[in-house]
């Protein structure tokens, strides 16, 4: 490893991609925690450190073993013969990407970390080879994605929060629904955890094992704990007050789960292209697929981690001091949601981004009039840095990979 | 990432409930006013009746603050124009309170002939009262609306929010009967009285009754938020 370092591209590579798990840590460490943090169940220091702690633990234990050398087959790696170019172009992608997350971070834009390595990856790809080289099937399902996730993550979470507060809420004793109700919710959120950690954390293929294996064993879990616990030590005098405690506590644990898948997979978004390098270094050939040596994960893992307490503490901070409006039954209907959607949409195959998935639920609650009010203009920038992210970052990606092409 | 605090806008709902509180006081200090008119004591009426004032200002104040901050670009479980419509009739009923006090600053009615004073100032009492009740439910009406959108508009809330309106309904209409008795009084004796203090009379009578007026007309606001 120490002889690796002193091959000047390769450390650069690693210090390009520590920058961008760093800028992958800042950016969506609010993302999954900001439900919790903003429903008042987690303090933004508790956030931190269980945020930093599962990202690591995600990315360094569950992170992918082998990558795409370019991300999702966005360009056709095939028609790349030269090494250097995937040396070149890794790191434009890494640094085009790192600068966007970070310009997207100061402006307060939810925008999603896999559209931004792609849009690096196709930059440099077509400033390479031209456009030939983009698999446009592939691109046309990241575009699908910008519209299909907030759409869906729209309709779950209406459909939910209506039922959530169809069950609980809206009854004529609200504390006696919720012993009987909150169960069953809770146990159905773990029937979607379960199946997703196997698809998301350990990477399983098959939906049947996820949810069968996995899925119903947390969820019936979750249900006899949850149901147990509330029927001995539950006093509340309050309706709203008394249903809205058992969420808090649900929610701590949902939002710990999208810690930990967060870093399993987005982790490659930063190592990646760092794998591909690195392979390019040891082996000298540049192919579809990469082995990715763990101390490369761990490496991804610190740095997301360290964008978590350095900048995501920050974030967390205004977070909790701001979202008043944010109960936490309705903090667990999006994380719910947006969670449900992305298991649905892995089974059915479609591209979907977390990220514009619990935006899209926050919509959603806000049109069962769940929430009291919602910004309209910082919607419609969100929605607008959705739609830039591909073409800027690519752009970036592009200057850069030319200019290294030619000092190179 | 500041975009959760930016997504989520402030409600209008804790800043209404704020108002009414200051409409329900205007109110009670007018009702305080009347206490002292109806015992002679007119100074301290008038100290009162200057406090209506104030605080009609102070309602004025968060009034404008609420309207600053509704802008169209928020997206909410009810209509802006509702809120905007129903803060509007919220404020009238302070306005009507402060119009009140107006006309007790006017003049003292000390010479209210001995025979009709207890009737008159019966009614008058029966009718501030009845106000303050106005006012009162008009508060329990928009604490209650935030019950209703913070169950996701349940049926039970909006049932209770439902009772608190047909309250209004009623305490206006009982103000309605008392003030055309009024009327019927003051106009049954007017060969008797002198036209300055009749005028004075009525309208303390008129701006009492368009307490509940208004009152009734926030209720029928409230209402139209709940059925978007």
């Amino acid at each position: 490893m120490i002889e690796l370092l002193s091959d000047p591209w390769l450390f650069i590579t690693i210090a390009v991609g520590l920058f961008m798990a760093w800028a992958i840590g800042a950016n969506d460490a609010a993302n999954s925690m900001s439900t919790a943090v903003g429903a008042g169940a987690i303090t933004p220091k508790q956030a931190v450190i269980i945020a930093g702690v599962l990202e690591f633990t995600g990315a360094y234990l569950f992170g992918k073993s082998v990558t795409e050398t370019v991300r999702k087959g966005i360009i056709d790696a095939s028609q790349i013969s030269d090494p250097n170019v995937i040396v070149y172009g890794s790191i434009a992608a890494l640094l085009a990407a790192s600068l966007w997350l970070l310009f997207a971070s100061k402006f307060g834009l939810p925008v999603s970390t896999t559209h931004s390595i792609i849009g690096g990856i196709v930059g440099y790809g077509i400033a390479y080879a031209g456009t030939s080289i983009v698999n446009w099937g592939k691109m046309a399902q990241v575009v699908a994605s910008w519209i299909l996730s907030p759409i869906f993550g729209a309709i779950v979470a209406f459909v939910v929060i209506k039922l959530v507060s169809k069950t609980i809420l809206q009854q004529k004793d609200p504390i006696e629904s919720a012993k009987k109700w909150a169960p069953v919710w809770i146990g159905l959120a773990f029937v979607v955890i379960g199946s997703m950690f196997y698809i998301k954390v350990m990477h399983g293929k098959s939906i049947f094992i996820a949810v069968s294996r996995y899925g119903l064993a947390a969820g019936i879990g979750a249900f006899l704990v949850s149901f147990a616990l509330l029927r001995r030590n539950f006093k509340a005098t309050d309706p709203y007050w008394g249903a809205e405690a058992i969420f808090r506590k649900v929610q701590v644990l949902t939002s710990a789960y999208v810690a930990l898948s967060h870093g399993a997979n987005d982790v490659a978004n930063a190592v990646g292209p760092v794998a591909a390098v690195y392979a390019v270094a040891t082996m000298g050939l540049a192919g579809m697929k990469v082995p990715v040596p763990r101390w490369i994960l761990a490496m991804g893992g610190l740095g997301i981690a360290i964008g978590v307490a350095t900048y995501g503490y920050k974030v967390m901070e205004t977070v909790g001091k701001k979202i008043t409006e944010l109960t936490n039954t309705r903090g667990f209907s999006i994380d719910f949601s947006a969670a449900t959607v992305v298991l649905i949409a892995s089974w059915l195959g479609l591209p979907i981004s977390t990220t514009h998935t619990v935006v899209g639920a926050v919509i959603g609650v806000g049109l069962a009039r769940g929430v009291k009010a919602i910004n309209k203009d910082i919607v419609k920038d969100i929605v607008i840095s959705w739609f830039v992210t591909v073409p800027v970052a690519a752009i970036i990606a592009g200057v850069v990979f030319k200019i290294l092409m030619i000092v190179g | 990432m500041q975009v959760w605090t930016k997504l989520f806008a402030k409600s209008p709902f804790k800043p209404l409930i704020k108002h009414a509180e200051v409409v329900l006081e205007t109110v009670e200090t007018l009702e305080r006013a009347l206490e002292a008119w109806d015992k002679g004591e007119y100074e301290a009426m008038r100290e009162y009746a200057r406090k209506v004032d104030d605080l009609e200002d102070f309602a004025d104040k968060i009034k404008e603050e609420i309207r600053d901050s509704l802008s169209s670009k928020l997206f909410m479980p009810v209509n802006r124009g509702d809120i905007l419509r129903y803060l509007q009739m919220q404020d009238k009923i302070a306005d009507a309170a402060e119009n009140t006090a107006k006309w007790l600053l006017v003049r003292d009615p000390n010479d209210t002939p001995e025979d009709l004073k207890e009737e008159v100032r019966s009614l008058i009492m029966k009718m501030s009262q009845e106000s303050i009740k106005a006012a009162k439910l008009v508060y329990e009406a928009i604490v209650q609306m935030d019950r209703v959108i913070e169950s996701g508009f349940g049926e039970e809330e909006i049932k209770r929010e439902y009772e608190i309106i047909k309250g209004i309904e009623s305490v206006e209409h009982k103000i309605d009967e008392l003030d055309t008795k009024f009327m019927e009084i003051i106009f049954k004796n007017s060969s008797r009285l002198e036209w300055g203090l009749g005028m004075y009379l009525l309208n303390i009578a008129k701006t009492l009754s368009n307490i509940s007026d208004r009152a009734k007309d926030a209720a029928e606001r409230i209402r139209l938020m709940m059925n978007k």
